[in-house]
Protein backbone atom coordinates (compact mmCIF):
# COMPACT_ATOMS: atom_id res chain seq x y z
CA UNK A 1 0.00 0.00 0.00
CA UNK A 2 2.73 2.45 0.97
CA UNK A 3 4.60 1.74 -2.28
CA UNK A 4 1.43 2.48 -4.25
CA UNK A 5 0.91 5.72 -2.32
CA UNK A 6 4.49 6.83 -2.96
CA UNK A 7 4.02 6.03 -6.66
CA UNK A 8 0.75 7.99 -6.67
CA UNK A 9 2.44 10.93 -4.95
CA UNK A 10 5.15 10.96 -7.62
CA UNK A 11 2.59 10.88 -10.43
CA UNK A 12 0.55 13.67 -8.84
CA UNK A 13 3.67 15.78 -8.34
CA UNK A 14 4.55 15.47 -12.03
CA UNK A 15 0.94 16.15 -13.06
CA UNK A 16 1.00 19.28 -10.93
CA UNK A 17 4.24 20.42 -12.51
CA UNK A 18 2.77 19.98 -16.01
CA UNK A 19 -0.44 21.72 -14.96
CA UNK A 20 1.14 24.90 -13.59
CA UNK A 21 4.14 25.09 -15.90
CA UNK A 22 2.38 27.14 -18.64
CA UNK A 23 1.46 29.82 -16.09
CA UNK A 24 4.50 29.62 -13.81
CA UNK A 25 6.84 31.72 -15.93
CA UNK A 26 6.67 35.32 -14.66
CA UNK A 27 8.22 38.60 -15.74
CA UNK A 28 10.58 38.53 -12.75
CA UNK A 29 12.72 35.53 -11.88
CA UNK A 30 12.04 35.82 -8.14
CA UNK A 31 8.31 35.54 -8.79
CA UNK A 32 8.86 32.33 -10.75
CA UNK A 33 11.02 30.98 -7.92
CA UNK A 34 8.34 31.86 -5.36
CA UNK A 35 5.67 30.06 -7.38
CA UNK A 36 7.69 26.88 -7.64
CA UNK A 37 8.70 27.08 -3.96
CA UNK A 38 5.06 27.53 -2.98
CA UNK A 39 4.11 24.56 -5.12
CA UNK A 40 6.77 22.31 -3.52
CA UNK A 41 5.80 23.40 0.01
CA UNK A 42 2.11 22.86 -0.77
CA UNK A 43 2.82 19.42 -2.15
CA UNK A 44 5.06 18.36 0.76
CA UNK A 45 2.53 19.57 3.36
CA UNK A 46 -0.32 17.84 1.53
CA UNK A 47 1.59 14.55 1.28
CA UNK A 48 2.69 14.72 4.92
CA UNK A 49 -0.91 15.36 5.88
CA UNK A 50 -2.25 12.43 3.89
CA UNK A 51 0.42 10.13 5.33
CA UNK A 52 -0.11 11.39 8.89
CA UNK A 53 -3.89 11.05 8.67
CA UNK A 54 -3.65 7.62 7.03
CA UNK A 55 -1.29 6.18 9.67
CA UNK A 56 -3.09 7.70 12.65
CA UNK A 57 -6.49 6.63 11.35
CA UNK A 58 -5.27 3.07 10.77
CA UNK A 59 -3.88 2.87 14.34
CA UNK A 60 -6.99 4.46 15.82
CA UNK A 61 -5.68 7.78 17.15
CA UNK A 62 -9.00 9.64 16.77
CA UNK A 63 -7.91 13.03 18.10
CA UNK A 64 -4.64 12.97 16.15
CA UNK A 65 -6.53 12.10 12.96
CA UNK A 66 -9.12 14.87 13.30
CA UNK A 67 -6.55 17.46 14.41
CA UNK A 68 -4.27 16.54 11.50
CA UNK A 69 -7.13 16.86 9.00
CA UNK A 70 -7.73 20.43 10.17
CA UNK A 71 -4.04 21.31 10.55
CA UNK A 72 -2.55 19.85 7.39
CA UNK A 73 -5.76 20.30 5.41
CA UNK A 74 -5.99 23.95 6.47
CA UNK A 75 -2.38 24.76 5.61
CA UNK A 76 -2.66 22.95 2.29
CA UNK A 77 -5.87 24.79 1.43
CA UNK A 78 -4.40 28.21 2.22
CA UNK A 79 -1.30 27.44 0.16
CA UNK A 80 -3.43 26.11 -2.70
CA UNK A 81 -5.59 29.24 -2.75
CA UNK A 82 -2.53 31.52 -2.69
CA UNK A 83 -0.92 29.50 -5.47
CA UNK A 84 -4.10 29.48 -7.57
CA UNK A 85 -4.47 33.23 -7.15
CA UNK A 86 -0.86 33.92 -8.11
CA UNK A 87 -1.13 31.64 -11.13
CA UNK A 88 -4.35 33.30 -12.18
CA UNK A 89 -6.66 30.32 -11.80
CA UNK A 90 -8.95 32.36 -9.52
CA UNK A 91 -9.69 36.08 -9.22
CA UNK A 92 -8.64 37.04 -12.75
CA UNK A 93 -12.18 37.76 -14.01
CA UNK A 94 -12.72 40.47 -11.41
CA UNK A 95 -9.37 42.01 -12.29
CA UNK A 96 -10.18 42.02 -15.98
CA UNK A 97 -13.57 43.63 -15.31
CA UNK A 98 -12.05 46.35 -13.18
CA UNK A 99 -9.49 47.07 -15.92
CA UNK A 100 -12.33 47.34 -18.52
CA UNK A 101 -14.17 49.82 -16.32
CA UNK B 1 49.96 -29.90 -37.23
CA UNK B 2 53.55 -29.31 -38.13
CA UNK B 3 52.48 -26.30 -40.15
CA UNK B 4 50.79 -24.80 -37.15
CA UNK B 5 53.74 -25.42 -34.94
CA UNK B 6 55.91 -23.96 -37.67
CA UNK B 7 53.79 -20.80 -37.63
CA UNK B 8 54.20 -20.56 -33.92
CA UNK B 9 57.89 -20.76 -34.20
CA UNK B 10 57.84 -17.94 -36.73
CA UNK B 11 55.91 -15.62 -34.32
CA UNK B 12 58.07 -12.99 -32.68
CA UNK B 13 58.63 -13.56 -28.96
CA UNK B 14 56.25 -11.52 -26.78
CA UNK B 15 58.01 -8.86 -24.80
CA UNK B 16 56.82 -7.11 -21.61
CA UNK B 17 58.51 -3.80 -21.66
CA UNK B 18 58.46 -2.25 -18.16
CA UNK B 19 59.30 1.38 -17.76
CA UNK B 20 60.90 2.64 -14.56
CA UNK B 21 57.76 4.62 -13.71
CA UNK B 22 55.52 1.58 -14.29
CA UNK B 23 57.80 -0.54 -12.11
CA UNK B 24 57.60 2.00 -9.27
CA UNK B 25 53.81 2.25 -9.56
CA UNK B 26 53.43 -1.52 -9.39
CA UNK B 27 55.74 -1.61 -6.37
CA UNK B 28 53.71 1.08 -4.56
CA UNK B 29 50.44 -0.77 -5.26
CA UNK B 30 51.84 -4.04 -3.94
CA UNK B 31 53.13 -2.29 -0.81
CA UNK B 32 49.71 -0.67 -0.20
CA UNK B 33 47.98 -4.04 -0.56
CA UNK B 34 50.47 -5.51 1.90
CA UNK B 35 49.73 -2.78 4.48
CA UNK B 36 45.96 -3.23 4.08
CA UNK B 37 46.34 -6.97 4.46
CA UNK B 38 48.34 -6.49 7.65
CA UNK B 39 45.66 -4.15 9.10
CA UNK B 40 42.89 -6.64 8.30
CA UNK B 41 44.86 -9.59 9.62
CA UNK B 42 43.98 -9.42 13.38
CA UNK B 43 40.22 -9.76 12.81
CA UNK B 44 40.73 -12.56 10.32
CA UNK B 45 42.99 -14.33 12.77
CA UNK B 46 40.38 -13.89 15.48
CA UNK B 47 37.78 -15.36 13.15
CA UNK B 48 40.08 -18.24 12.39
CA UNK B 49 40.41 -19.18 16.07
CA UNK B 50 36.73 -20.07 16.30
CA UNK B 51 36.36 -21.18 12.71
CA UNK B 52 35.95 -24.74 13.91
CA UNK B 53 32.59 -23.66 15.36
CA UNK B 54 31.38 -22.52 11.96
CA UNK B 55 31.02 -18.96 13.15
CA UNK B 56 32.12 -15.79 11.45
CA UNK B 57 31.44 -12.48 13.18
CA UNK B 58 29.52 -9.65 11.55
CA UNK B 59 32.62 -7.47 11.42
CA UNK B 60 34.19 -4.84 13.61
CA UNK B 61 31.84 -2.16 14.85
CA UNK B 62 28.66 -4.03 13.90
CA UNK B 63 25.99 -4.47 16.58
CA UNK B 64 25.32 -8.12 15.74
CA UNK B 65 24.75 -10.37 12.76
CA UNK B 66 20.97 -10.40 12.96
CA UNK B 67 20.88 -6.66 13.62
CA UNK B 68 24.02 -5.04 12.22
CA UNK B 69 22.91 -1.57 13.36
CA UNK B 70 21.20 -0.80 16.65
CA UNK B 71 17.91 1.07 16.17
CA UNK B 72 17.36 4.04 18.46
CA UNK B 73 14.06 4.90 16.79
CA UNK B 74 14.97 8.32 15.45
CA UNK B 75 16.53 9.66 18.65
CA UNK B 76 19.73 11.62 18.42
CA UNK B 77 22.05 9.45 20.51
CA UNK B 78 25.58 10.06 21.75
CA UNK B 79 27.76 7.77 23.85
CA UNK B 80 28.86 8.80 27.33
CA UNK B 81 31.03 7.56 30.14
CA UNK B 82 30.72 4.98 32.85
CA UNK B 83 33.18 5.89 35.61
CA UNK B 84 33.21 6.78 39.31
CA UNK B 85 31.52 10.14 38.66
CA UNK B 86 28.99 9.27 36.02
CA UNK B 87 26.88 6.31 35.12
CA UNK B 88 25.77 7.44 31.68
CA UNK B 89 23.94 10.71 32.21
CA UNK B 90 23.33 10.01 35.91
CA UNK B 91 25.64 12.06 38.10
CA UNK B 92 27.21 10.13 40.98
CA UNK B 93 27.79 12.40 43.97
CA UNK B 94 29.48 9.89 46.22
CA UNK B 95 29.60 6.21 46.88
CA UNK B 96 26.31 4.60 45.94
CA UNK B 97 25.29 2.15 48.65
CA UNK B 98 24.00 -1.29 47.77
CA UNK B 99 20.39 -1.55 48.84
CA UNK B 100 18.42 -4.30 50.51
CA UNK B 101 15.71 -5.82 48.35
CA UNK B 102 13.28 -5.75 51.26
CA UNK B 103 13.39 -1.91 51.23
CA UNK B 104 11.99 -1.83 47.67
CA UNK B 105 8.39 -0.72 47.03
CA UNK B 106 6.47 -4.00 46.88
CA UNK B 107 8.64 -5.55 49.60
CA UNK B 108 7.50 -2.74 51.88
CA UNK B 109 3.92 -3.71 51.04
CA UNK B 110 4.67 -7.36 51.81
CA UNK B 111 6.15 -6.38 55.16
CA UNK B 112 2.97 -4.48 56.03
CA UNK B 113 4.71 -1.08 56.20
CA UNK B 114 2.32 0.43 53.63
CA UNK B 115 -0.81 -0.69 55.44
CA UNK B 116 -3.00 -3.76 55.55
CA UNK B 117 -4.85 -3.03 52.30
CA UNK B 118 -1.62 -2.70 50.32
CA UNK B 119 -0.27 -5.85 51.98
CA UNK B 120 -3.24 -8.05 51.14
CA UNK B 121 -3.69 -6.35 47.78
CA UNK B 122 -0.17 -7.44 46.87
CA UNK B 123 -0.68 -11.00 48.13
CA UNK B 124 -3.87 -11.27 46.07
CA UNK B 125 -2.42 -9.78 42.86
CA UNK B 126 -2.46 -13.10 41.08
CA UNK B 127 -5.82 -14.28 42.33
CA UNK B 128 -7.51 -10.95 41.54
CA UNK B 129 -7.04 -11.39 37.79
CA UNK B 130 -7.11 -14.81 36.11
CA UNK B 131 -4.42 -13.96 33.57
CA UNK B 132 -2.01 -12.75 36.24
CA UNK B 133 -1.73 -16.12 37.93
CA UNK B 134 -1.50 -17.73 34.49
CA UNK B 135 1.71 -15.77 33.94
CA UNK B 136 3.03 -16.01 37.48
CA UNK B 137 2.88 -19.79 37.79
CA UNK B 138 5.27 -20.54 34.90
CA UNK B 139 7.49 -17.63 35.99
CA UNK B 140 7.63 -19.15 39.46
CA UNK B 141 8.71 -22.48 37.94
CA UNK B 142 11.90 -20.88 36.60
CA UNK B 143 12.66 -18.74 39.63
CA UNK B 144 14.34 -21.26 41.90
CA UNK B 145 18.07 -21.02 42.64
CA UNK B 146 18.73 -24.12 40.55
CA UNK B 147 17.16 -22.36 37.53
CA UNK B 148 18.94 -19.01 37.74
CA UNK B 149 22.34 -20.43 38.61
CA UNK B 150 24.12 -23.76 38.48
CA UNK B 151 27.33 -25.65 37.87
CA UNK B 152 29.65 -24.47 35.11
CA UNK B 153 30.85 -26.84 32.40
CA UNK B 154 34.47 -27.86 33.01
CA UNK B 155 35.24 -27.52 29.30
CA UNK B 156 35.85 -23.84 28.63
CA UNK B 157 35.38 -22.32 25.16
CA UNK B 158 38.42 -20.18 24.30
CA UNK B 159 37.29 -16.65 23.46
CA UNK B 160 40.04 -14.66 21.74
CA UNK B 161 37.78 -11.79 20.67
CA UNK B 162 35.24 -10.48 23.24
CA UNK B 163 33.61 -8.22 20.62
CA UNK B 164 32.87 -11.25 18.50
CA UNK B 165 31.36 -13.05 21.50
CA UNK B 166 29.28 -9.94 22.29
CA UNK B 167 27.79 -10.05 18.81
CA UNK B 168 27.02 -13.72 19.25
CA UNK B 169 25.33 -13.16 22.63
CA UNK B 170 23.25 -10.30 21.24
CA UNK B 171 22.11 -12.53 18.40
CA UNK B 172 21.22 -15.20 20.95
CA UNK B 173 19.05 -12.64 22.75
CA UNK B 174 17.20 -11.73 19.54
CA UNK B 175 16.87 -15.43 18.73
CA UNK B 176 15.24 -15.91 22.14
CA UNK B 177 12.77 -13.15 21.19
CA UNK B 178 14.21 -10.22 23.12
CA UNK B 179 13.15 -6.89 21.64
CA UNK B 180 16.45 -5.33 22.64
CA UNK B 181 19.70 -6.27 24.31
CA UNK B 182 22.76 -4.51 25.62
CA UNK B 183 25.98 -5.45 27.35
CA UNK B 184 27.60 -3.42 30.11
CA UNK B 185 30.24 -3.38 32.78
CA UNK B 186 28.35 -4.45 35.89
CA UNK B 187 28.31 -1.55 38.39
CA UNK B 188 29.18 -3.01 41.81
CA UNK B 189 26.35 -1.03 43.46
CA UNK B 190 23.80 -2.60 41.10
CA UNK B 191 23.98 -5.76 43.21
CA UNK B 192 21.65 -5.82 46.18
CA UNK B 193 23.32 -5.91 49.60
CA UNK B 194 20.79 -8.57 50.45
CA UNK B 195 17.78 -10.19 48.85
CA UNK B 196 14.52 -10.93 50.56
CA UNK B 197 13.85 -14.51 51.49
CA UNK B 198 11.35 -15.74 50.42
CA UNK B 199 11.54 -13.60 47.21
CA UNK B 200 8.77 -11.09 46.52
CA UNK B 201 7.65 -13.02 43.43
CA UNK B 202 6.81 -15.99 45.65
CA UNK B 203 4.38 -13.83 47.65
CA UNK B 204 2.79 -12.44 44.47
CA UNK B 205 2.30 -15.96 43.13
CA UNK B 206 0.82 -17.09 46.44
CA UNK B 207 3.58 -19.71 46.69
CA UNK B 208 4.23 -18.79 50.33
CA UNK B 209 1.69 -17.85 53.02
CA UNK B 210 1.32 -14.13 53.79
CA UNK B 211 2.65 -14.61 57.30
CA UNK B 212 5.82 -16.44 56.17
CA UNK B 213 8.79 -15.05 58.09
CA UNK B 214 10.99 -12.69 56.07
CA UNK B 215 14.75 -12.74 56.30
CA UNK B 216 17.69 -11.19 54.50
CA UNK B 217 19.96 -13.31 52.31
CA UNK B 218 23.31 -11.59 51.70
CA UNK B 219 24.32 -11.20 48.05
CA UNK B 220 27.81 -12.40 47.26
CA UNK B 221 27.66 -12.25 43.45
CA UNK B 222 30.33 -10.10 41.87
CA UNK B 223 30.50 -10.98 38.19
CA UNK B 224 32.02 -8.23 36.01
CA UNK B 225 29.68 -8.13 33.00
CA UNK B 226 25.94 -7.77 32.62
CA UNK B 227 23.79 -8.66 29.62
CA UNK B 228 20.42 -6.93 29.76
CA UNK B 229 17.42 -8.07 27.71
CA UNK B 230 14.21 -6.10 27.28
CA UNK B 231 10.79 -7.14 26.04
CA UNK B 232 8.26 -4.51 25.01
CA UNK B 233 4.95 -4.30 26.83
CA UNK B 234 2.15 -4.60 24.28
CA UNK B 235 1.54 -1.25 22.58
CA UNK B 236 -2.01 -1.75 21.36
CA UNK B 237 -3.05 -3.00 24.78
CA UNK B 238 -1.60 0.15 26.34
CA UNK B 239 -3.50 2.25 23.79
CA UNK B 240 -6.73 0.62 24.98
CA UNK B 241 -6.18 0.61 28.74
CA UNK B 242 -6.46 3.35 31.33
CA UNK B 243 -3.22 1.99 32.74
CA UNK B 244 -4.84 0.86 35.99
CA UNK B 245 -7.58 -1.55 34.94
CA UNK B 246 -7.65 -5.35 34.86
CA UNK B 247 -4.90 -5.89 32.30
CA UNK B 248 -2.37 -3.67 34.03
CA UNK B 249 -0.39 -6.23 35.99
CA UNK B 250 -0.65 -8.79 33.16
CA UNK B 251 1.13 -6.28 30.92
CA UNK B 252 4.06 -6.45 33.35
CA UNK B 253 3.86 -10.19 34.05
CA UNK B 254 3.81 -11.05 30.34
CA UNK B 255 7.18 -9.34 29.90
CA UNK B 256 8.56 -10.61 33.21
CA UNK B 257 7.80 -14.11 32.05
CA UNK B 258 9.34 -13.54 28.61
CA UNK B 259 12.51 -11.93 29.95
CA UNK B 260 12.83 -14.56 32.69
CA UNK B 261 12.77 -17.29 30.04
CA UNK B 262 15.42 -15.52 27.99
CA UNK B 263 17.71 -14.87 30.94
CA UNK B 264 17.47 -18.41 32.30
CA UNK B 265 18.24 -19.99 28.92
CA UNK B 266 21.04 -17.52 28.20
CA UNK B 267 22.66 -18.05 31.61
CA UNK B 268 22.53 -21.83 31.20
CA UNK B 269 24.04 -21.52 27.70
CA UNK B 270 26.92 -19.43 29.04
CA UNK B 271 27.54 -21.93 31.83
CA UNK B 272 27.60 -24.66 29.18
CA UNK B 273 30.36 -22.68 27.45
CA UNK B 274 32.39 -22.90 30.66
CA UNK B 275 31.79 -19.48 32.24
CA UNK B 276 29.90 -18.32 35.31
CA UNK B 277 26.49 -16.82 34.65
CA UNK B 278 23.49 -16.02 36.80
CA UNK B 279 20.05 -15.05 35.52
CA UNK B 280 18.55 -11.98 37.19
CA UNK B 281 14.81 -11.87 36.65
CA UNK B 282 11.59 -10.82 38.33
CA UNK B 283 11.24 -14.12 40.14
CA UNK B 284 14.76 -14.03 41.55
CA UNK B 285 16.73 -10.80 41.35
CA UNK B 286 20.11 -10.33 42.98
CA UNK B 287 20.57 -6.98 41.28
CA UNK B 288 18.71 -3.74 40.65
CA UNK B 289 17.96 -3.41 36.94
CA UNK B 290 18.15 0.39 36.59
CA UNK B 291 21.95 0.79 36.77
CA UNK B 292 22.42 -2.38 34.70
CA UNK B 293 20.29 -0.87 31.94
CA UNK B 294 22.20 2.41 31.95
CA UNK B 295 25.57 0.62 32.01
CA UNK B 296 24.50 -1.51 29.05
CA UNK B 297 23.58 1.52 26.93
CA UNK B 298 19.88 0.73 27.16
CA UNK B 299 18.64 4.11 28.35
CA UNK B 300 18.59 6.99 30.79
CA UNK B 301 16.85 7.66 34.10
CA UNK B 302 13.44 9.35 33.87
CA UNK B 303 11.19 11.47 36.07
CA UNK B 304 9.56 8.26 37.35
CA UNK B 305 12.41 7.60 39.78
CA UNK B 306 14.52 4.59 38.86
CA UNK B 307 12.69 3.71 35.64
CA UNK B 308 15.06 3.77 32.68
CA UNK B 309 13.79 4.78 29.25
CA UNK B 310 15.12 3.38 26.00
CA UNK B 311 15.20 5.79 23.03
CA UNK B 312 12.96 3.51 20.99
CA UNK B 313 10.47 2.09 23.54
CA UNK B 314 10.64 4.59 26.39
CA UNK B 315 10.17 2.59 29.60
CA UNK B 316 7.35 0.48 28.14
CA UNK B 317 9.49 -2.61 28.70
CA UNK B 318 10.35 -5.14 31.36
CA UNK B 319 13.87 -6.38 31.64
CA UNK B 320 15.96 -9.21 32.97
CA UNK B 321 19.71 -9.64 32.99
CA UNK B 322 22.49 -12.18 33.05
CA UNK B 323 25.54 -11.37 35.15
CA UNK B 324 28.59 -13.23 33.90
CA UNK B 325 32.37 -13.44 33.63
CA UNK B 326 32.13 -14.42 29.95
CA UNK B 327 34.65 -12.17 28.12
CA UNK B 328 32.51 -9.52 26.43
CA UNK B 329 33.03 -6.06 24.96
CA UNK B 330 30.70 -3.75 26.93
CA UNK B 331 28.56 -1.17 25.14
CA UNK B 332 28.77 2.43 26.26
CA UNK B 333 25.98 4.22 28.13
CA UNK B 334 23.92 6.56 25.95
CA UNK B 335 22.64 10.13 26.08
CA UNK B 336 19.56 10.97 24.04
CA UNK B 337 18.35 14.02 25.98
CA UNK B 338 15.93 12.21 28.30
CA UNK B 339 16.90 14.33 31.30
CA UNK B 340 16.16 17.54 29.40
CA UNK B 341 12.92 16.05 28.15
CA UNK B 342 11.73 14.92 31.60
CA UNK B 343 12.70 18.30 33.04
CA UNK B 344 10.03 20.04 30.95
CA UNK B 345 7.42 17.36 30.12
CA UNK B 346 5.95 16.24 33.49
CA UNK B 347 3.07 14.46 31.73
CA UNK B 348 3.55 11.38 33.95
CA UNK B 349 3.34 13.58 37.06
CA UNK B 350 0.17 15.27 35.77
CA UNK B 351 -1.49 11.97 34.93
CA UNK B 352 -0.35 9.82 37.88
CA UNK B 353 -3.54 8.71 39.69
CA UNK B 354 -1.73 8.58 43.04
CA UNK B 355 0.27 11.81 42.52
CA UNK B 356 3.42 9.93 43.48
CA UNK B 357 5.58 11.44 40.73
CA UNK B 358 7.41 14.61 41.60
CA UNK B 359 7.02 17.96 39.80
CA UNK B 360 10.57 19.03 40.76
CA UNK B 361 12.40 20.66 37.87
CA UNK B 362 15.76 19.10 38.60
CA UNK B 363 16.83 15.69 39.91
CA UNK B 364 17.88 15.60 43.56
CA UNK B 365 20.38 13.52 45.51
CA UNK B 366 19.31 10.03 46.46
CA UNK B 367 21.70 7.39 47.79
CA UNK B 368 24.75 9.05 46.25
CA UNK B 369 23.33 9.86 42.82
CA UNK B 370 20.96 12.34 41.21
CA UNK B 371 17.43 11.28 40.29
CA UNK B 372 13.87 12.55 40.47
CA UNK B 373 12.46 11.37 43.75
CA UNK B 374 9.22 9.65 42.95
CA UNK B 375 7.53 8.67 46.18
CA UNK B 376 7.82 4.89 45.93
CA UNK B 377 5.64 4.40 49.00
CA UNK B 378 2.69 6.36 47.58
CA UNK B 379 3.14 4.68 44.19
CA UNK B 380 3.28 1.17 45.66
CA UNK B 381 0.40 1.78 48.03
CA UNK B 382 -1.79 2.80 45.09
CA UNK B 383 -0.63 -0.07 42.89
CA UNK B 384 -1.14 -2.70 45.55
CA UNK B 385 -4.45 -1.27 46.83
CA UNK B 386 -6.04 -0.37 43.48
CA UNK B 387 -9.52 -1.89 43.22
CA UNK B 388 -10.45 -0.35 39.83
CA UNK B 389 -8.19 -2.98 38.38
CA UNK B 390 -4.98 -4.67 39.47
CA UNK B 391 -1.81 -2.62 39.77
CA UNK B 392 -1.04 0.46 37.66
CA UNK B 393 1.07 1.54 34.68
CA UNK B 394 -0.48 4.92 33.92
CA UNK B 395 2.94 6.63 33.64
CA UNK B 396 3.98 4.06 31.03
CA UNK B 397 0.82 4.69 29.04
CA UNK B 398 1.07 8.47 28.93
CA UNK B 399 4.82 9.05 28.48
CA UNK B 400 5.42 10.60 25.02
CA UNK B 401 8.39 8.29 24.50
CA UNK B 402 6.35 5.15 25.22
CA UNK B 403 3.04 5.38 23.48
CA UNK B 404 3.85 5.34 19.80
CA UNK B 405 3.66 2.96 16.87
CA UNK B 406 6.45 2.94 14.27
CA UNK B 407 6.02 5.80 11.83
CA UNK B 408 8.09 8.50 10.18
CA UNK B 409 6.46 11.30 12.18
CA UNK B 410 7.01 9.63 15.53
CA UNK B 411 10.64 9.11 14.57
CA UNK B 412 10.81 12.78 13.65
CA UNK B 413 9.14 13.66 16.96
CA UNK B 414 11.62 11.58 18.93
CA UNK B 415 14.46 13.26 17.06
CA UNK B 416 13.04 16.67 17.98
CA UNK B 417 12.49 15.57 21.59
CA UNK B 418 16.10 14.52 21.98
CA UNK B 419 17.41 17.98 21.02
CA UNK B 420 17.22 19.83 24.33
CA UNK B 421 14.63 21.52 26.53
CA UNK B 422 13.19 23.92 23.94
CA UNK B 423 12.64 21.11 21.47
CA UNK B 424 11.25 18.91 24.26
CA UNK B 425 8.69 21.57 25.16
CA UNK B 426 7.68 21.74 21.50
CA UNK B 427 7.30 17.96 21.27
CA UNK B 428 5.28 17.84 24.49
CA UNK B 429 2.96 20.53 23.03
CA UNK B 430 2.47 18.53 19.84
CA UNK B 431 1.92 15.33 21.83
CA UNK B 432 -0.83 17.00 23.86
CA UNK B 433 -2.36 18.63 20.78
CA UNK B 434 -2.75 15.28 19.03
CA UNK B 435 -4.04 13.60 22.19
CA UNK B 436 -1.36 10.90 22.32
CA UNK B 437 -0.92 8.98 25.55
CA UNK B 438 -4.16 9.92 27.27
CA UNK B 439 -6.57 8.61 24.64
CA UNK B 440 -8.22 5.20 24.95
CA UNK B 441 -8.52 3.30 21.67
CA UNK B 442 -11.48 1.02 22.35
CA UNK B 443 -10.87 -1.03 19.18
CA UNK B 444 -7.92 -2.74 20.87
CA UNK B 445 -9.71 -3.62 24.12
CA UNK B 446 -9.45 -7.36 23.74
CA UNK B 447 -9.20 -8.54 27.37
CA UNK B 448 -11.92 -9.30 29.91
CA UNK B 449 -12.69 -7.09 32.88
CA UNK B 450 -13.96 -8.78 36.06
CA UNK B 451 -14.48 -5.96 38.58
CA UNK B 452 -15.91 -8.25 41.27
CA UNK B 453 -12.52 -9.95 41.50
CA UNK B 454 -10.61 -6.70 41.95
CA UNK B 455 -11.88 -6.18 45.50
CA UNK B 456 -9.24 -6.94 48.08
CA UNK B 457 -10.33 -9.47 50.67
CA UNK B 458 -9.15 -8.40 54.10
CA UNK B 459 -8.71 -11.13 56.73
CA UNK B 460 -11.49 -11.04 59.30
Amino acid sequence: MSIFLIFLAGILFLAGVLFIKPRAKQDKTWKTVIIWTLYVIFFVVACMGVSFVYINASVGHVKATSTAIFLFGGISLVLAVVLARVLGFIGTKKKAESLKA
Amino acid sequence: MSEISGNKEKEPKQQFPVSRRGFLRTGAAVAAMGVMGAIAAPSKMANATVSTLGYEAAGKGKWSKLKPKMSYGGASVSFVEHNDQWLGTSKLLGPVQRTDEQDGGFCLAIRGILGEKAKYGYFQQASRYPMASAFLNPTGAISGPEMVDGPVSPEKLPIPDPEQMSQHIKDLAYYLRADEVGIGKMPSYAYYASTMAPPQGAYAAGAVPPDAPISKAPVTGNLPNVIVVAVEQHLETYLATTGYDGISNSQSFRCYHATANISVIMAQYIRNLGYNARAQHFGNYEAVMGPCLIAAGMGELTRTGDCVAHPRFGFRTKVAAVTTDLPLAPDKPIDFGMLDFCRVCKKCADECPSKAITFDVDPVEHNGYLRWNTDAKICTTFRASNEEGVNCGRCIKVCPWNSKEDSWFHEAGIWIGSKGQGAAKFLKGIDDMFGYGTEIVEDYKWWLEWPELYKIKMPS
